[in-house]
């Protein structure tokens, strides 16, 4: 495992007093991040279950309104959110391996990458504003004919837009694991937070890659 | 002495010895942390379930005046002293609090918080922090409800129905927000819940010998965490469609309500579930402990509170028969309704077999369930009832349906709650409470709640319906029954509040086992030590084992570097800590 | 210390090329006629095939306790359950009158 020094593998300072040991602390923390794993899954669920309920209704409006979505930047922006998950992995890999420093570049890597995903979607966002495609009453595109056009981006503001937010909370938490980080908190037998936000990150992404085929690509 | 475990469990040898539990403890939880920002910075679960029981308390006396003033009100079908915009207020208002900020948190933040560890053996929940966030998270909602409520009220009703609630004033978006935050704490209560049975287990705690409780307060977590995000995303929606007139949901805007109606049910059906499935967890406890039996048919009452998550979300629709459903949903639902009360039939079955050829004794918590079995059976029976299609055609809207759920929810929720309140409160402050007086509170509470709901059966299948300011004159002297009947039961509230605060001043002392109990929680000092347990408990027998003497059920580990003798050696299936 | 996975930097690259690879098809996918609803089950298809990439090799799942795992199964269920039966309303409501 790893090859540096005994003395951080004997660090034990972070064991809280209700657990027996290490390993049962690391694999609560990871289960009780799975479990909040699948709230996520079902609040995001809801939103799916509008977009399918309307889909099912209305399907000739979806393929028209889904022809303002510019599928280029949607599909750039899921290479990016790959992307960071594969930086976020390989950090979590550096702390294992106790590569501190490893673990830091990638985490700004991913964050990077992360701020990336956002600027593309600001770019995205406006130009639509631009046009008076803005969600619910603020609706004032005339370009679409349908007459529910704005229930389409409605649902498309709530779900990127709540997608966002995750995106922009998982920036914030991976820049408090750089602080932490920096400060030698973790190392190879300690470093649960890395893995449990590294969870949430690619849960984001999962979440990323259903969106891109179902707001973008209707063809 | 070991159990008969499947054949590829393996067992390991534990050195033991019995540990005695203190009584009369001079150091114990409550006076281990001293001053108040001891108290709100703990993250001790027994000091987090206090002080959840202090928050709930006052919003259950908040939603108990607001019911009182809605039954003044309908003294008369005239005007009293409430316009019809005022009165829509309250009940919207009495009906949000009781649900989101008393039965919803009730056993699980209070009970479950305190005594959850305590039978797991466990030093404290598996996040402790993380259990101090959910009470601030309550708090936080809390403020914000009330904000809503000085700054323009609600007048809605609980369910926020649309169009109305995403166009009327008022201050909806504040309640919603206050809801939506209060989700929280229920979501991160049941993460912590789950995370602690699967993993703080005490070394022979089993699955199959984990006391009822825990199992009841398992499937409460499981449908928090699954049904509690739906609400969330639902209040977010709505909040939207106020701000920004999204219009998922508003007709005028393109929107479904019957849609929204979806969403919210989905959640809310389950969520009565999170309210009783506790006290089910309860009801076993006290009859075991009450008859001094075993439990009869455990693993019947432990997969039904599984059977009973489940198949709860598969019924949501029946609160929407009327409301514009296709008729394949209509039957889909009212079949699968049909179907959920078989669980729960189950365990009252299981209850009263576990009563019969027992040693009954009719303490003050026993009281409370014996109420309860009584009080619940009429309220699943209406349930099941409304369930049938033809039926609630007619019940729909009507006060009906507010009997029955009063029957549930009080008859059943809040009885079950106050007999593991008069169970636990030995336990949590080492105090014993006045019988008499607690006989005298449950007669008031029996009369008054029967006074306050059974007429309103009749009114209802009369066709009186629910949320109405006025009314005719048939149902007057239903509506003053009704009305006397709730004064009668507020006194009976307000008698326990008395005695049990009296208790903790002049009560006489608890022993560490004042009711003979075989569990876990009630093999150690009465208040329980700051981290519950002086050892690490051994478990070989299972929780209502009653047959067994009470010597085995106080077995710790002895080793070596606390300088305690071995007396025995015991085999017990090897439950490893990093495992599941 | 048991139950830390540590994949090879390798192997993460090669997860994460074929993620790469699957969304270029997501895409390419679109520009071939399939007709209604098939478009719609291939493009799901190809995104849980991405998703359970990501679960099982990022997120450690293939390696990981089977509670975790059961976890996110249940919440995909309960998630099919939670459309499933609001389509059986939304799929067969007939019109008394016609949609405006």
């Amino acid at each position: 495992m790893s090859s540096t020094s005994a003395i951080e593998e004997k660090r034990l300072d972070h064991v809280q007093h209700h657990f027996v040991n290490s390993d049962q602390q690391f694999e609560s923390a990871k289960m009780g991040m799975w479990v909040f794993i699948v709230t996520e899954v079902l609040m995001f669920g809801g939103l799916f279950a509008a977009y399918i309920a309307y889909r099912a209704w209305y399907p000739e409006l979806y393929l028209e309104a889904s022809t303002q979505l510019n599928a280029f930047w949607g599909g750039v922006n899921t290479f990016v959110l790959i992307g960071s998950s594969l930086t976020v992995a390989m950090a979590i890999r550096s702390a294992q391996l106790n590569q501190i420093k490893g673990l830091i570049i990638n985490l700004y890597i991913t964050i990077g990458l992360a701020l990336t995903f956002m600027v593309i979607k600001y770019f995205e966002y406006s130009d639509k504003l631009a046009k008076g495609i803005a969600p619910g009453n603020y609706y004032t595109y005339d370009g679409l004919e349908h007459e529910k056009a704005n229930i389409f981006f409605s649902i498309y503001y709530m779900m990127t837009g709540l997608h966002g937010i995750h995106v922009t909370v998982g920036i914030g938490l991976m820049i408090w694991l750089v602080v932490k980080a920096k400060k030698k908190v973790f190392h190879s037998g300690y470093y649960t937070p890395v893995e449990i936000t590294g969870l949430y990150w690619h849960l984001v992404d999962i979440i990323w890659i259903f969106l891109f085929p179902l707001l973008y690509l209707i063809d | 002495m070991a159990t008969s475990e499947a054949s590829n469990t393996t067992y390991k040898k534990i050195q033991v010895r019995r540990y005695k539990p203190e009584e009369n403890p001079e150091k114990h939880y409550l006076n281990e942390e001293k001053g108040l920002w001891a108290w709100l910075t703990t993250v001790d679960h027994k000091k987090i379930g206090l002080m959840y029981l202090g928050a709930i308390a006052l919003f259950f006396l908040l939603g108990g005046i607001l019911a009182l003033v809605l039954r003044t009100e309908l003294w008369t079908p005239a005007r009293n002293f409430l316009d019809a915009d005022m009165y829509n207020q309250v009940f919207t208002l009495h009906g949000a609090i009781m649900i989101f900020f008393f039965l919803v948190p009730s056993v699980p933040t209070v009970l479950g918080n305190f005594i959850l560890p305590l039978q797991l053996g466990a030093k404290d929940v598996a996040f402790p922090r993380l259990n101090l966030a959910s009470f601030y998270i309550y708090v936080i909602g809390a403020l914000f409800t009330l904000t809503a409520i000085l700054t323009g009220g609600v007048d809605t009703g609980w369910t926020f129905y649309t169009p109305y609630s995403a166009t009327t004033g008022g201050s909806v978006m504040m309640m919603t927000m206050g809801i939506f935050i209060l989700g929280f704490s229920s979501i991160l209560t049941g993460v912590n819940f789950i995370v602690t049975i699967h993993k703080l287990r005490s070394p022979g705690l089993t699955w199959a010998k984990l006391p009822l409780n825990l199992w009841a307060l398992y499937a409460t977590s499981i449908i928090q965490i699954l049904a509690t995000p739906v609400l969330a995303i639902t209040l977010l929606l709505l909040t939207m469609e106020r701000a920004l007139g999204i219009g998922i949901f508003d007709p005028n805007l393109g929107g479904d309500p019957v849609l929204y109606q979806h969403f919210f049910w989905f959640y809310s059906h389950p969520a009565v579930y999170i309210m009783i499935v506790p006290g089910f967890g309860i009801v076993s406890e006290i009859i075991s402990t009450f008859s001094k039996k075993i439990i009869f048919g455990y693993w019947a009452i432990a997969l039904s509170s599984l059977a009973i998550a489940f198949i709860g979300f598969l019924v949501w629709g029946h609160h929407m028969f009327t409301a514009g459903q296709s008729s394949l949903a209509n039957m889909v639902f009212s079949f699968l309704t049909f179907m959920v009360g078989i669980p729960t039939g189950i365990k009252i079955f299981n209850w009263l077999a576990t009563m019969y050829k027992g040693s009954i004794d009719l303490k003050a918590p026993m009281l409370y369930i014996m109420i309860f079995l009584f009080l619940f059976t009429i309220g699943g029976f209406t349930g099941i009832m409304l369930g049938a299609l033809s039926v609630d055609i007619h019940l729909h809207d009507t006060y009906y349906v507010v009997a029955h759920f009063h029957y549930v929810m009080v008859g059943g929720m809040v009885m079950a709650f106050l007999g593991g309140i008069h169970y636990w409160w030995p336990k949590m402050f080492g105090k014993l409470y006045s019988e008499v007086w607690a006989r005298i509170a449950a007669a008031f509470i029996f009369i008054g709640f029967n006074m306050t709901f059974l007429p309103q059966f009749i009114m209802g299948s009369q066709g009186m319906p629910r949320r109405y300011f006025n009314y005719i004159e048939q149902f007057q002297p239903f509506h003053q029954t009704s009305t006397i009947g709730a004064y009668i039961m507020g006194v009976g509230f307000l008698i326990i509040a008395f005695y049990l605060i009296h208790s903790l001043v002049k009560g006489k002392q608890a022993g560490s086992n004042p009711w003979g109990s075989r569990a876990l929680e009630w093999q150690t000092a009465s208040p329980p030590p700051l981290h519950n347990f002086e050892h690490i408990p051994v478990i070989i027998n299972g929780p209502y084992d009653y047959h067994k003497p009470m010597s085995e059920f106080q077995l710790g580990v002895a080793s070596s570097h606390n300088g305690h003798h071995a007396e025995d050696t015991v085999n017990v299936p090897d439950t490893a800590p990093e495992k599941a | 210390m048991s139950g830390h996975h540590i994949s090879s930097a390798k192997f993460l690259w090669g997860i994460a090329i074929a993620l790469f690879f699957l969304t270029f098809i997501t895409v390419a996918v679109t520009w071939i006629e399939i007709p209604e609803p098939w478009n719609v089950v291939v493009a799901i298809a190809i995104a849980i095939v991405k998703a359970l990439l990501v679960l099982l090799f990022f997120m450690n799942l293939y390696w990981d306790s089977k509670f975790n795992s059961l976890l996110f199964v249940f919440s995909i269920i309960f998630f099919l359950l939670l459309i499933g039966i609001t389509l059986l309303d939304t799929m067969y409501r007939v019109d008394p009158i016609p949609a405006f």
